[in-house]
């Protein structure tokens, strides 16, 4: 509904730079995660757009128009807060109805609207409560219909399953994603959760120390970071220092493997490598063709639906990840294959 | 559920005995100190006082003689008036300050310390600067000649001694609206403006936040102030005493009169007065927490 841009945004505390440079353009009706680590900028960011802090420079449009000097009551934005900020004197259901009150709403239509958000969130027994006698998660819950329920053309959600069971998590996720698409509404959330933003995220923005690194696809993301920070945040284990040859050969400590040159734009130089764990067979025979490393199992984690082998290959210490049908005895002489489009290459000037 | 071993139970019984004792000095000193005064002095206006060979007791003439009188009745519009005005003043402009006092605005220590300034300055000079100021021929009324905006300073309008009290509420308002602003800006900074803000991104006016939002979450802090400024406010004496108009006086100018006055059986008149005050500002009191008591039980805090 609503197409959001950030242009050359900036914004700083007194002599503190929180963000030094932002430009992102999320597309009406996109679902954008922000990734980050703790302090990068991530809730700062969504203060700029829902017009709670000025940018020091730089724009913020929504539909190509400047919203510099549009009120906060005017930016027809919803945001749910890291800290909820539910107004304790308030029941559930008054902080519920709050945004609709104040803008004059019917009163038949605000019942209407309310009974719906609640039995979406499942709040309804809980809906003469006040806020101090509810948990952390039927607390969030309330942040997030208080927002739903005024139907925001941009919604902004500060970690907002941050708090919930791992069941509860799911479901919400499920309801957030279902209702944006349903409505279209142009959504950005706050996560510092990878799996979260990749599960979520049409894109996502990741940030690091007040600087937008990388704006892609989760798949992309994940696949070719641009950067070996980026990649070791997306959960990356095997990076490896590697000479790359014009060819598209990488040669690291524990042999040479073939890039594909289709979707490494190879460069010579110093470089790593990226081998994603899920991409590696593990083979207890020595196999034919290329990019075959020959190692030892080291180390094994069980997860129950997947195992970790750590495997020592030529001094370098590779993670593979498998779905647990087999377990292979630690000590055990292995081969290790990987598909050239299975790997990345990041250059050292990158 | 299995009982507690007796060696818990005891160390209870010493903790508790603990509590006590720590608790004692203070009782006592409340229940020697305030409580017997307080039951001396409801004795000698019910005509208790051997020590002036005064001994009727129990006598209700002292309070009749005062109840029947229309100036008392005169003089308990004007202190609760006096009291009232200075007290709503103060919490108003307390209120704005402690609300502007969390927003960030150029020299903003520097004013943190200024505002304060009033609290550490007693009432008489409080007074003082008044009369220096405010009187016929004080600063202003000169200055106000000076700029030819009146021919002479003694035709400066009456500002102290009517009963209007502008003088009276003028000090009141001047030493305490720091008092309510220094609680209300406590309350406030606990409070936090992240409320306030998911208010507005919910389409909330700045009246609509500050009605529906702000006030009810620092209402504890505007209670406790109000209460003790007007506690405080309406059995003060000296400012009435001395700003005021005259005749008919405030309950505590009056009390004091009776109290100086030549003939000392008076005194039982006068500390019938003192009670009627202490009566008055407790069920004033007493009903104000109890509204805000039911109010806060309403919104589920107790
Ligand atoms: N009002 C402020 N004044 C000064 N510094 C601030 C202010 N707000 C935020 N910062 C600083 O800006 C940086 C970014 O803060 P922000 O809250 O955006 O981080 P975040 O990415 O949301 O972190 P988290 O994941 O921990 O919530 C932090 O270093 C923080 O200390
Ligand atoms: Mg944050």
């Amino acid at each position: 509904m609503t197409k959001v841009q950030l242009k050359g945004v900036r914004k700083d505390f007194g002599a503190f730079t929180a963000i030094s440079q932002i430009d992102l353009d999320i597309n009406s009706g996109e679902l954008v995660a922000l990734l980050g680590p703790s302090g990068c900028g991530k809730t700062t960011t969504l203060r700029m757009i829902a017009g709670l802090e000025v940018p020091t420079y730089g724009h913020i449009l929504f539909d190509d128009d400047d919203v510099s000097e549009v009120p906060v009551q005017d930016r027809q934005v919803g945001m749910v807060f890291q800290r909820y900020a539910l107004f304790p004197h308030m029941t559930v259901e008054k902080n519920v109805m709050f945004g609709l009150k104040v803008r004059g709403t019917p009163k038949a239509e605000i019942e209407e609207r309310l009974e719906e958000i609640l039995d979406v969130v499942q709040l309804q027994q809980f809906r003469h409560r006040f806020p101090a006698q509810l948990s952390g998660g039927q607390m969030q819950r309330v942040a997030i219909a208080r927002t739903l329920i005024t139907k925001p053309s941009v919604l902004m959600m500060d970690e907002p399953l941050a708090n919930l069971d791992t069941k509860l998590r799911g479901e919400m996720r499920r309801f957030i994603r279902e209702l944006q698409q349903r409505l279209g509404i142009t959504t950005i959330f706050v996560t510092h959760d990878q799996i979260e933003a990749m599960e979520l995220a049409d894109r996502v923005a990741v940030i690091f120390d007040g600087k937008l690194a990388q704006y892609d696809a989760p798949d992309a993301l994940y696949q070719r970071p641009n950067s070996v920070e980026i990649a070791d945040f997306m959960g990356a284990n095997n990076i490896f220092a590697a000479q790359i040859s014009a060819s598209g050969l990488a040669t690291a400590a524990f042999g040479t493997l073939q890039l594909d040159r289709d979707i490494v734009t190879v460069r010579e130089g110093a470089g790593r490598i990226l081998l994603r764990s899920e991409a590696i067979d593990l083979l207890l025979e020595e196999p034919d063709g290329e990019n075959v490393i020959e190692g030892t199992v080291e180390g094994r984690e069980f997860f129950g639906a997947t195992v970790n082998y750590t495997v020592t290959c030529g001094g370098e210490i590779i993670t593979v990840n498998e779905q647990s049908r087999r377990l292979v005895e630690v000590g055990q002489k292995v081969w290790l294959r990987i598909e050239p489009r299975h790997i990345w290459a990041i250059r050292d000037d990158a | 559920m299995t009982q507690p071993n007796t060696t818990e139970l005891a160390r209870h019984r010493r903790e508790r005995m603990m509590m006590w004792l720590q608790l004692t000095p203070v009782l006592l000193v409340l229940s020697v100190l305030f409580g017997g005064a307080l039951i001396l002095a409801v004795m000698q206006s019910l005509g208790f006082a051997p020590w002036f060979g005064v001994n009727t007791f129990p006598d209700f003439s002292y309070f009749g003689a005062l109840w029947g009188s229309w100036s008392f009745w005169q003089s308990l519009g004007l202190t609760l008036y006096y009291a009232i005005v200075s007290t709503v003043i103060a919490l108003v402009m307390g209120i704005f300050l402690a609300l502007a006092m969390v927003r960030m605005f150029p020299c903003k220590t520097l004013y943190k310390y200024l505002y304060k300034l009033p609290l550490m300055i007693p009432y008489t000079v409080g007074i003082a600067l008044a009369v220096i100021m405010l009187g016929n021929g004080g600063m202003i009324s000169r200055l106000s000649a000076f700029f030819g905006f009146i021919g002479d300073p003694s035709e400066f309008p009456q500002i102290l001694k009517t009963h209007y009290g502008w003088g009276v509420i003028a000090v009141y308002v001047w030493k305490q609206t720091p008092f309510v602003t220094l609680t209300i800006y406590a309350v406030l900074l606990g409070v936090g403006r992240e409320t306030e803000e998911a208010a507005s991104i919910l389409g909330a006016s700045k009246r609509q936040i500050f009605f529906q939002v702000t006030m009810p979450q620092i209402l504890p802090g505007i209670v406790s102030s109000t209460l003790i400024i007007f506690a405080f406010n309406i059995g003060a004496f000296e400012a009435p005493f001395i700003l005021g108009g005259g005749f008919p006086d405030t309950l505590p100018v009056v009390a004091w009169r009776y109290f100086n006055d030549a003939d000392y059986t008076l005194q039982l008149q006068g500390m019938a007065t003192v009670v009627s005050i202490a009566l008055i500002a407790s069920i004033i009191l007493y009903s104000y927490l109890a509204f805000y008591r039911r109010y806060e039980r309403r919104i589920g805090r107790n």
